[in-house]
């Protein structure tokens, strides 16, 4: 269904002013967020920057935008607006000729891929442990992304490093391939018949794709920001935002590839490591996650990243080559890990949904008290500071993680029969799945152990 | 039947991490404190209770729910204060079994829904 | 307007609004109030640790604490301790009418390392200085060392009772009973030595050694009252129990890590290797008088570990943990 159909909802989404508030609001909070870290208090749970960040930010990410708006976030993301505000010399709009500042240089084609994202969120997830819970650090973490978002715009052109480097990009990216929304052109003939191709060069009504994506060529939500300015350049009125099933994105076999099917392991071991360490009692293990530098901590970074990069990837070889071979499929072990790799992006979005509401609603109550006092110095701007820390549906909780990680499985492994029956036929295809299938009952089993 | 449990907490974990008990048992549990100020909330239970290290306190309730619960400190205790956790097993963790039942059914049903429903499975692309 | 300045004025509008918001509070914060943070000892303790203040003139204070859990108390005065909340922020406004040095300190542990967590007020202003004279101690007035190990003289077999001993004390003439229940006899002596005492006396030498024992529970009881132990309980469970354990048998949850940090240094010195004292070992306790025992507490243990709390508690504080840990070997109530 196409929701710009409706013309208030196309006129709502062409006027810039809406989303420009959302900007202004966002980049002050992330703004907020950043100062917190650097003066307000040294525990974590009563500072704006983690509150905000690591509970609130975080659960409308994981649980609402990224599942239902695919890169919703992206489109009022604060992180790169300095940077386009330089290279376009205006905050609003499309930039006068000769206003903007900025090399505007290309960015390699050798890193046009998402591995520096995997290595970034990667990066990261090693030290997670001190990033969620101590302020300055996670402001540290905050200040480099637009300091680096800032820096690279300057160099090259449009949203570096939305696109190649943000942590964060590279997993909505890969998830919002099964987002229920997407944005496409109406009619690639148009396109082909347009001159000058304005919503990818920019013309006075809207500037070009941020994303470096030529919306005539999308076929995949994966790159586009839903930033929406396409929309407003394009003179034949040609984009539209539709509404969609769920997961259409992974049965696109046209552009799997590796860099994206390790993203998939990369979020699913982090899923399970992080259930782990955070949500267990295995206190060992936790500290050694979060004595970074420490001996335990190289032990447990080491096995970390034997686990994502190594185990589970070989673990899954197995799978898709166990069912390779007894469905006698002709394509390469390398074809069949990449293609069945997709059937795990539900998998992995439905083990952050759940890993998250537990943390989420254990210290949502401190949502409530970071609004009144951000910094920790005694404020009580909306009367909430007082609030006592209470655990939200701690009855409901489990057995929410067990609804949705049933459901995740259901869907991945219908994503992996699907994926099996593109190019095989009859039993066949119950033979190439039913190793993958297994695979992911076993992550489930691993998710439920951990989390219920 | 009267469980007592000696509980040391420490920043960030409680020892022992894991207690079991059966549904209906009275639990006294003692909560130690070994380095700082520490509690724990039992989620689902929702009592709680505060020690300083050389003051041992006791939290006692009827375990009358069954399943498996986490409790966790409610004191901020330093940094990892939010994951400092550990687990109440009141009888079977049923949930968990049904829950890893339930997975395995539903992904043999959902298999099976998709090969029925589709006669040809052809290799038309 | 255009609505590119319009929208510049609106970010700029909110990023200063933030800084404004922020710095605004930070001058107010600066008139007459002190800031005062708290950390666990090694991680500085309190900032500042030194706070001035004028005599009759309110003393603002805004407490919170950098990490954990911790309270803020005067020492040797009636100014209840205040909880200190991590992350958050108590006011507390005092007032001293006598200008002097005053200590203040945490009341709930936090570490090992808890009770170095110390600062001092210094009040200024006229009025009388209220000069703590340095009152001498027992100990240092009777030239007792009390580093030096003190065992018991003797020991009983079972556990000395109070009010059996009340009943064999009533055999001893009338001047000789209050000879012994004295303050002085008390203070100076330690209770194997007054074990000694009364099995030497005649009208006593009849009774069996325990029964002997019992009237030396009976003298040392009688130098206490129920209120005062009560009041050393509570203080012996607060500040006490972390080391030398609940139960006083020296198995405190921190007394493994005060005898290694400090075991090292006591190869120079006598006594036992660094490990808080064991109350419930008569051959330590017997051999300990009131005067020792009160130097112990108000001196420390000269890199032992054990603290020195002569600025934070009062005599009869003192006296009373006294009383208290005398329990450990006399029992309380009569079987």
């Amino acid at each position: 269904m196409e929701l710009t159909r409706s013309p208030l909802l196309k006129a709502a989404l062409k006027f810039r002013w809406p989303q420009f508030i959302l900007f202004a609001l966002m980049l002050t909070g992330f703004l907020l967020a950043i100062l917190s870290g650097f003066i307000g208090t040294p525990v974590g749970s009563r500072n704006f920057g983690i509150v905000f960040t690591w509970i609130a930010w975080w659960a409308v990410l994981i649980l609402v935008a990224v599942p239902f708006l695919g890169r919703g976030w992206c489109a009022v993301c604060p992180i790169p607006l300095p940077g386009e505000w330089l290279q376009r010399g205006k905050l609003l709009g499309p930039g006068e000729t000769g206003s903007g500042s900025g090399m505007n240089r290309r960015w390699p084609n050798k890193l046009r891929n998402i591995w520096l994202q995997n290595v970034t969120f990667t990066l990261a997830a090693l030290f997670s442990s001190v990033i969620l819970t101590t302020p300055v650090v996670s402001s540290v973490v905050l200040a480099a992304m637009l300091f680096l978002a800032l820096g690279l715009a300057l160099v090259f052109e449009r949203r570096t490093f939305c696109r190649y480097l943000c942590p964060v990009s590279g997993f909505i990216g890969l998830y919002a391939q099964t987002a229920p929304i997407e944005l496409r052109v109406k009619d690639k003939s148009v396109c082909a018949a347009c001159v000058g191709k304005p919503c990818y060069n920019g013309n006075a009504s809207g500037y070009g794709c941020p994303w470096d994506v030529f919306p005539g060529g999308l076929a995949k939500n994966t790159s586009c920001g839903l930033c929406l300015e396409c929309l407003r350049a394009c003179p034949y009125d040609n984009i539209a935002i539709n509404t969609r099933p769920f997961g259409a994105d992974l049965h696109k076999p046209a552009g799997r590839r590796m860099d994206e099917a390790f993203k998939a392991f990369i979020m699913l071991g982090a899923a399970l490591v992080y259930a782990a360490v955070l949500l267990g009692q295995w206190g060992g293990l936790k500290a050694a996650a979060y004595a970074v530098g420490t001996l335990p901590w190289l032990g447990y970074a080491a096995a970390f990243l034997i686990f994502i990069f190594g185990l589970l990837p070989a673990l899954f070889l197995l799978a898709v080559s166990a069912g390779r071979f007894l469905s006698r499929n002709p394509a390469t072990p390398r074809q069949v890990f990449v293609s069945f790799s997709y059937s795990l992006v539900p998998l992995g979005l439905t083990a952050w949904v759940a890993f998250s509401l537990s943390f989420v609603l254990t210290n949502a109550s401190y949502i409530l008290v970071a609004l009144s006092d951000p910094f920790g110095w005694g404020w009580d701007l909306f009367g909430t500071a007082g609030q006592a820390w209470i655990p939200y549906l701690t009855n409901v909780l489990p057995f929410l993680q067990v609804g949705i990680l049933v459901a995740g499985l259901v869907w991945s492994v219908r994503t992996a029969l699907k994926i099996a029956a593109e190019s095989l036929a009859g039993r066949k295809v119950l033979f190439q799945s039913a190793p993958v299938a297994l695979f992911s009952l076993a992550v489930t089993a691993g998710l439920l152990f951990l989390l219920v | 039947m009267e469980r007592v449990f000696r509980i040391e907490a420490s920043q960030y974990a409680y020892n022992p991490g894991v207690i079991r008990v059966n549904p209906g048992d009275t639990v006294t549990i003692e909560l130690v404190s070994t380095d700082v100020v520490h509690g724990l909330y039992v989620d689902g239970y929702g009592v709680s209770v505060q020690a300083d290290p050389g003051q041992t306190t006791r939290l006692a309730f009827v375990a009358e729910r069954p399943g498996s619960f986490r409790f966790r400190c409610n004191v901020t205790c330093g940094a990892m204060h939010p994951f400092m956790i550990g687990k109440l097993h009141v009888g079977q963790n049923s949930l968990l079994w049904r829950g890893i039942g339930l997975a395995l059914l539903a992904a043999i049903a959902s298999t099976a829904y998709f090969v029925l429903r589709r006669p040809s499975l052809n290799t038309d692309h | 307007m255009k609505p590119e300045t319009l929208a510049r004025l609106l970010i700029l509008f909110l990023i200063i609004g933030l800084g404004a918001a922020v710095a605004v509070d930070r001058l107010n914060a600066r008139q007459g109030i002190v800031e005062l943070h708290a950390r666990i000892a090694e991680d500085g303790g309190w900032t500042p640790d030194v706070i001035y203040a004028a005599a009759g003139q309110p003393l603002h204070l805004r407490l919170t604490s950098d990490d954990v859990m911790h309270s803020f108390a005067i020492g040797q005065s009636d100014q209840p301790a205040v909880d200190i909340l991590p992350g958050q922020v108590t006011d507390l406004t005092l007032t001293f009418d006598q200008p002097g040095t005053y200590i203040f300190y945490c009341t709930r542990w936090c570490g090992v390392n808890h009770w170095r967590m110390r600062g001092t007020i210094e009040v200024s202003g006229d009025g009388t200085q209220a000069v703590a004279i340095a009152i001498r101690p027992l100990y240092v007035t009777l030239d007792l060392d009390i580093d030096a190990p003190h065992p018991a003289l003797a020991v009983p077999s079972g556990e000395p009772s109070a009010v059996r001993g009340a009943e064999f004390a009533a055999l001893l003439p009338g001047s000789q009973i209050l000879t012994y229940q004295s303050p002085d006899y008390y203070r100076f002596h330690f209770p194997s030595q007054a074990f000694l005492d009364l099995r030497a006396e005649p009208a006593l030498s009849h009774l069996t050694d325990a029964n002997v024992w019992d009237v030396v529970a009976f003298i040392w009881e009688s130098n206490t009252t129920p209120d005062g132990v009560a009041e050393g309980r509570r203080l012996y469970a607060q500040n006490c129990a972390a080391c030398h354990g609940e139960t006083g048998a020296g198995d405190g949850v921190f007394a493994a890590e005060v005898q290694s940090a400090f075991g090292q240094a006591m190869s120079t010195m006598q006594a036992a290797g660094g490990a808080p004292a064991n109350f419930t070992d008569p051959q330590t306790m017997l051999g300990a008088s009131p005067a020792l025992l009160q130097g112990k507490i108000l001196r420390g243990g000269m890199g032992t570990g054990m603290p020195n709390w002569g600025p934070v508690f009062d005599d009869q504080q003192i006296w009373d943990l006294v009383a208290y840990l005398y329990t450990f070997q006399f029992q309380k109530e009569p079987k």
